[in-house]
């Protein structure tokens, strides 16, 4: 049609022009076909739809379209405004020509096409509600697609009222030019119980080819899974019952009826918050939740008339099992054990479940097992003909599951049960046979036992025993070589013998005491000759156990001489010695211990006691814990040597005890538990010889040199003027432990009772010392002392061990007679001298003598005498003696100091609630006129009238200080009324006498007007006056203690212990005694 | 287990000085009277209500919280009804004979007894599984005890199967939170059994004077 070029130039313009005129026709020709818009869904055709203006709308339209020059154009009426025609390759031109207008065209290129794949469909969606996960599924329609291209899905999953959106996830996919259904899965962090859950779905297809516009598909319709809140009468916690791992994050939600309120959402014992997911669900949501109870956690949605609530179980998944380890106790079952590890936390039906699978065989064994052991335990039998077994231990609980494996050859596990019954028989008194009894089938291995074999005496001894093993049989064993007459105690253990794994547990231990046998050897003896000579005493040696082999019963002792019996002697226990009468002969004793199994053979030893000389005694000292003892040699003692000692201890003949050693011997330490400090001990050392013993040495010895207990006695046999000489005793052996190195003597003046510290410690100048060294002194003179002077003389011995404490002695020397004589003559002599002197002066002036002294005519002026006489007249003149004037008696006046005395009484004696009582008591203190003091009735009303006015004056004063105030009361109030008083002697308180006056019934007048005298009482026993007077006034009055008040009235100083007048005003003694009264009387009655 | 102890021994001295006049007819060959095995009952129940106050305490706190709480009070669940209820009207009870009171308690023990040794193969604690298995052992005393005095007075035992409808365990309560609700009520109701029981044989005890009471020295775990 197009024939050249300038015509195609103008065509092309005109489509330039008409492209121009698509966008400009909604202003230009009303009417004509405008907006054309192609979309595809597919990628093979796209749909074209247009608008019309409403003059086009009815009647058909022509529709043409060609792709390019060459290929023809396609025509077609369409009633619709919409057409379906493919998708060129780059671009196309529309013509489009409605009834009633104008011919439209439009050319569309491919970039102008948007494409929108097709809204995908949901095939379905499932709910999984235990585990709140959705599936998902829907068809890719990828047959429509070319192959290969990228498809992505977007999916949206809302839930609550109104929707929200929960999560938006993009799905690829790979179109493969079919038709494939897709499935996605999506777990939900909320049960699906809880609210209605919406998903819906649109795609995107990512065709690269295509140039145009490319968008997501339209959403597709949405579908629900709806909660348990939109059915009518459901409500619960959600989720039910569900088991979770430790640490997740726990949402449970709450569905109730509409018109319910609900209160509070509690987990175990916490409240939490609560979200709103519709007007009948709410939710909250626990994170990291611990370790459940063994009940499980309860969820409790509490409403405001009902509960509901989940059990929630926290725990782990099962651990790996540890320790896998199978053995056969039998070979009859095969128990493996392991280790459980963490404990899971769930208990019944969602514990932790064991099996036990068998690779080999196929077999599976469930395993109960008991939560209450650590180890796990599960049987799994033994399969004919299988030795080899491929474990595998499977382990679940609903949370997880783990395993664990173990290859086992069942021959090289053997663990035996533990022996039983076992038994023990007595062959002889040193073998016995052991039997025992194993259950199970051991016919294809060798069992390995264990004896063990222990006693008190012996160090424990095991003793294997092999053999064959059988079907539960009794094996049996020989232990020899056991002594006799010992306990033992046996135990078996056993194990396979050939890969041995484990020994069994060790057997109930039986107990076997074997019989005795002979002893086995003689015992160790020795012999003496008694002090006598006549008998020889045999000793011997208790046999050891080991040796005894048996309770020795007795020791025969026999005596030959050249095979001849001279004596024989049944010596029963527990005896060690016996004597045998010989005479002067000697025999060869023989002693045989014997038992209930027989006779020991016989020890021998000859009583021939070779003459000895030149036995000296030596010293020895223990250095170490033995006593060393050494000789020289003696070629001759050709059968050893025998040291034998003595354990003296005291008066009781000594226990002998011996040692003997080969003839090479020349030093021995003898040794000895029993040997003690301070002992003396006296060894003696014989040699043997053919003959017989010959004594070669002795030795006195000590373990220990202690201090002597006692210094020596001593005695002062002669005494001089100027010396003394001391004579001491020895110190008895048992008394020196130790040997005695010297004897001091300390002398120094003293008298006797002078307490003077040791002499020998007091460091005194004068102090004389001398030690005697030589120890078989026993007398001593001390010389140069001072005649008629007392000593003290002190004796101590040393030994290695120390000093003995003191001796110590008093001594006065004599007197020296000269110095005596002389001392009495020269007196004597000047008085004799004087005398002379004297009379020959007296006899040459007798005259003036006479004259002085005895004149004739005596001179009264120089007469003393009649002075004498004249004094006497001048005192006369007071002195009438035959005036009826009474003269003023010596009397005793008593100061009383009242004014504090009876204070310190008061408040001494009255208790503080006394105290304030008694003033408020008014009627009470009319008690004050009853108490009553009888004193000295009838003279001293005579003296009362004629009260002394000037006391201070003339006559001697007693001032009697206040005893009250130096008595201290003792006697506590409640005690008072319990005092008896005609017991109690002596000094009475002042105040205590009107305490007591007070419990008298009557009294008389006078006596109450003297009572306010808190008087004085006599230091006598007032019960003794009461009996000598009987007519005494007091005890006129009554027989009670007040009586004895009448009594002193003998006293000379009675008036003056009545109180001044103007004293009596003071009513603090009165108070004093009225107060007391008081106290006392009333307290019963409160 | 002090007050278990003290417990015991006030109920030990009571029993003997509710008995110390009746000692001179000591008479141990003679069989159980009716009031003799009425005193019985009513020992053992006022023993179990005590065994039981240790028990719930117990047992509650393995519930957990709530049912521990000593404010929990729930409304009874329709379905808990499956239990006996205790809760009859006083005066209706009162106006029953003593037969049908104790055939009533008889029934109910028995029902209870089944529902305990249910819950008692359910606890995860062996303790509590022991302490459980002695309370049914003593409950079982307790239901045929109850027989033992229905028997002497005359009176026949309720016919018929005492068991709970259907078989008792898992299926019974559909989740476990009821399970637990169903335990709680248990003890509940065993609590308001034993409350009214105590007093049920204490009338009966007036009534039936006790022909020979002997000093009884059961074993009271003291």
């Amino acid at each position: 049609m197009w024939k050249n070029s300038s015509l195609r130039c103008l065509l092309a313009l005109a489509i330039l022009c008409l492209r121009s005129l698509i966008y400009s026709q909604e202003i230009g020709s009303l009417g004509d076909p405008q907006n054309l818009k192609c979309v595809t869904h597919n990628l093979q055709k796209m749909l074209c739809t247009w608008d019309v203006s409403s003059r086009g709308r009815r009647g058909q339209t022509d529709f043409c379209y060609t792709t390019n020059d060459l290929t023809p154009q396609v025509c077609f009426k369409t009633k619709e405004r919409r057409v379906e025609i493919p998708i060129p390759e780059s671009s196309i031109t529309v013509t489009i020509k409605s009834s009633g207008t104008a011919t439209k065209e439009f050319v569309i290129h491919q970039k102008d096409i948007s494409f929108v794949p097709i809204t995908p469909h949901i095939l379905s969606l499932m709910p999984d509600f235990p585990t709140s996960t959705l599936n998902l599924k829907w068809s890719d329609n990828g047959s429509v697609f070319p192959y290969g291209l990228d498809a992505l899905w977007q999916i949206q999953i809302l839930r609550k009222e109104p929707m929200e959106v929960v999560t938006q996830v993009t799905y690829y996919s790979k179109l493969t030019h079919e038709d494939v259904i897709l499935s996605w899965n999506w777990t939900s962090d909320m049960p699906l119980e809880c609210t209605s859950h919406y998903v819906k779905i649109r795609c995107y297809i990512n065709a690269t080819q295509f140039v145009g516009s490319k968008d997501w598909s339209d959403w597709s319709p949405t579908e629900v899974i709806p909660g348990k809140d939109t059915e009518p009468g459901e409500s619960g916690v959600f989720p039910l019952d569900p088991v979770v791992a430790v640490g997740s994050d726990l949402t449970f939600c709450c569905v109730h009826e509409e018109d319910q309120r609900i209160t509070n959402m509690t987990y175990g014992s916490k409240s939490y918050t609560m979200m709103q997911l519709s007007s009948r669900s709410h939710a909250i949501r626990v994170l990291n939740a611990n370790v459940s109870n063994s009940s499980g956690t309860n969820v409790v949605c509490r409403l405001e008339n009902a509960w509901e609530g989940s059990v929630v179980f926290v725990g782990y998944a099962p651990d790996t099992p540890q320790n896998l380890s199978c053995e056969t106790p039998n070979f009859l079952i095969i128990k493996c054990t392991w280790k459980p590890g963490r404990p899971s936390g769930l208990y019944g039906e969602r514990r932790t479940k064991y099996s036990l699978f068998e690779r080999t065989s196929g077999r599976n064994v469930s395993c109960e097992v008991s939560g209450l052991n650590k180890d796990h335990v599960c049987d799994f039998p033994v399969l004919p003909a299988q030795k080899t077994y491929d474990f595998i231990l499977g382990v679940s609980n609903p949370i997880g599951q783990a395993k664990s494996s173990l290859l086992v050859d069942i021959t090289q596990r053997v663990h035996p049960k533990t022996p039983e019954k076992l038994t023990v028989t007595e062959n002889n008194s040193t073998s016995i046979q052991l039997r025992w009894f194993i259950n199970g089938s051991f016919a294809e291995i060798r069992l390995l036992c264990q004896l063990e074999i222990s006693s008190s005496h012996s160090e424990r001894k095991l003793q294997n025993v092999s053999t064959p093993g059988r079907k539960s049989s009794t094996y049996t064993a020989q232990v020899n070589e056991l002594h006799p007459h010992t306990k033992y105690q046996f135990r078996v253990r056993c194990s396979d013998a050939d890969h041995f794994w484990r020994w069994s547990d060790w057997s109930r231990g039986v107990e076997q005491t074997t019989s005795e046998a002979p002893p086995a050897r003689g015992p160790d003896i020795w012999r003496e000759r008694s002090p006598s000579g006549e008998n020889v005493i045999v000793f011997w040696k208790p046999l050891s156990p080991s040796e005894s082999n048996g309770i020795i019963v007795s020791h025969e002792v026999s005596c030959y001489l050249l095979d001849m019996l001279l004596e024989h002697k049944v010596v029963l226990e527990p005896s060690n010695s016996t004597e045998i009468k010989l005479g002067k002969s000697d025999c060869v004793i023989s002693v045989v211990a014997r038992n209930n199994a027989g006779s020991s053979p016989p020890s021998r030893i000859t009583s021939v006691e070779l003459p000895s000389d030149n036995v000296t005694t030596d010293q020895a000292v223990a250095v170490g814990n033995g006593i060393n003892i050494s000789w020289d040699s003696y070629p001759n003692m050709t059968c050893g040597y025998i040291v034998k000692w003595c354990h003296s201890s005291g008066s009781e003949p000594c226990s002998v005890d011996w040692q003997k050693f080969p003839s090479n011997t020349t030093s021995v330490v003898i040794k000895s538990a029993l040997f003690k400090p301070g002992v003396r001990y006296n060894f003696s050392l014989y040699g043997c010889k053919s003959m017989g013993y010959q004594l070669l040495k002795n030795v006195t010895g000590y373990m220990k040199e202690l201090p002597p207990k006692t210094a020596p006695n001593f005695i002062v046999e002669e005494t001089s003027s100027d010396s003394i000489l001391v004579k001491w005793e020895d110190i008895p052996i048992e008394e020196c432990r130790g040997f005695f190195k010297r004897i001091s003597s300390f002398l120094c003046k003293g008298e006797k009772d002078a307490l003077k510290p040791r002499l020998s410690e007091s460091g005194n100048p004068e102090l004389k010392v001398n030690n005697i060294t030589d120890l078989t002194k026993k007398s001593m003179k001390i010389l140069d002392l001072q005649g008629k002077t007392s000593y003290q003389l002190e004796l101590q011995a040393y030994t290695a061990g120390g000093l003995s404490p003191p001796n110590s002695l008093y001594v006065v020397t004599k007197e020296d007679s000269v110095g005596l004589i002389i001392a009495i003559l020269i007196p004597v002599a000047v008085v004799v001298l004087l005398g002379v002197l004297a009379s020959i002066f007296c006899y040459r002036k007798r005259e003036w003598i006479k004259e002085t002294f005895y004149p004739e005519i005596p001179n009264p002026e120089n007469s003393k005498a009649l002075q004498f006489q004249r004094n006497i007249c001048e005192g006369n003149k007071t002195l009438k003696t035959l005036e009826m004037n009474p003269c003023t008696p010596n009397s005793v006046e008593v100061v009383e100091t009242q004014s504090t005395a009876p204070k310190i009484e008061d408040t001494e004696m009255m208790s503080p609630a006394a105290e304030t009582t008694v003033p408020e008591d008014g009627s009470e203190s009319e008690m004050e006129n009853h108490v009553v003091v009888s004193y000295c009735p009838p003279i001293i009303e005579e003296e009362i009238s004629n009260p002394p006015t000037d006391e201070p004056g003339g006559s001697s004063q007693v001032v009697y200080i206040d005893i009250q105030s130096m008595y201290q009361p003792q006697i506590k109030p409640e005690e008072e009324p319990e005092i008896d008083l005609v017991t109690t002697a002596g000094y009475k308180p002042q105040m205590q006498l009107s305490i007591s006056a007070l419990k008298i019934e009557g009294h008389s007048p006078v006596e109450e007007e003297l009572d306010k005298t808190a008087g004085y009482r006599p230091q006598a026993n007032t019960n003794a006056w009461n009996m000598g007077t009987p007519d005494s006034p007091g005890s006129v009055e009554s027989n009670n203690e007040n009586a004895s008040f009448g009594s002193p009235c003998s006293i000379n100083s009675r008036q003056f212990l009545l109180p001044p007048k103007d004293d009596e005003d003071s009513p603090k003694p009165i108070n004093t005694a009225w107060s007391f009264t008081h106290f006392f009387q009333n307290k019963p009655n409160d | 287990s002090q007050a278990c102890d003290s417990w015991g021994i006030f109920t030990f001295l009571c029993a003997a000085l509710c008995n110390l006049p009746a000692l001179p007819a000591l008479n141990c060959s003679e069989e159980l009277g009716a009031g003799q095995s009425i005193q019985q009952t009513y020992d053992l129940t006022r023993y179990l209500e005590h065994q039981l106050r240790t028990l719930a305490g117990t047992y509650l706190n393995y519930l957990g919280p709530p049912f521990n709480e000593p404010d929990f009070n729930p409304p009874r669940m329709a379905r808990a009804e499956r239990v006996p209820s205790a809760t009859v009207d006083l005066d209706l009870w009162r106006g029953l004979t003593d037969n049908a009171r104790l055939a009533a308690n008889y029934r109910a023990y028995s029902r209870l007894l089944c529902y305990l040794r249910v819950l008692d193969g359910q606890v995860g604690t062996a303790e509590l599984r022991h302490r459980l298995s002695h309370f049914c052992a003593s409950l079982q005393g307790l239901v045929l005890s109850i027989g033992g005095v229905m028997s002497s007075l005359g009176y026949p035992l309720p016919a018929g199967p005492v068991g709970p409808p259907g078989p008792p365990g898992a299926s019974a309560a559909p989740n476990d939170f009821l399970k637990k609700m169903d335990d709680f009520w248990l003890l509940k109701e065993l609590q308001t059994w034993l409350w009214r029981s105590a007093k049920d044989f204490n009338r009966l005890k007036k009534k039936v004077p006790p022909a020979v009471v002997t000093l009884r020295l059961e074993a009271r775990g003291f």
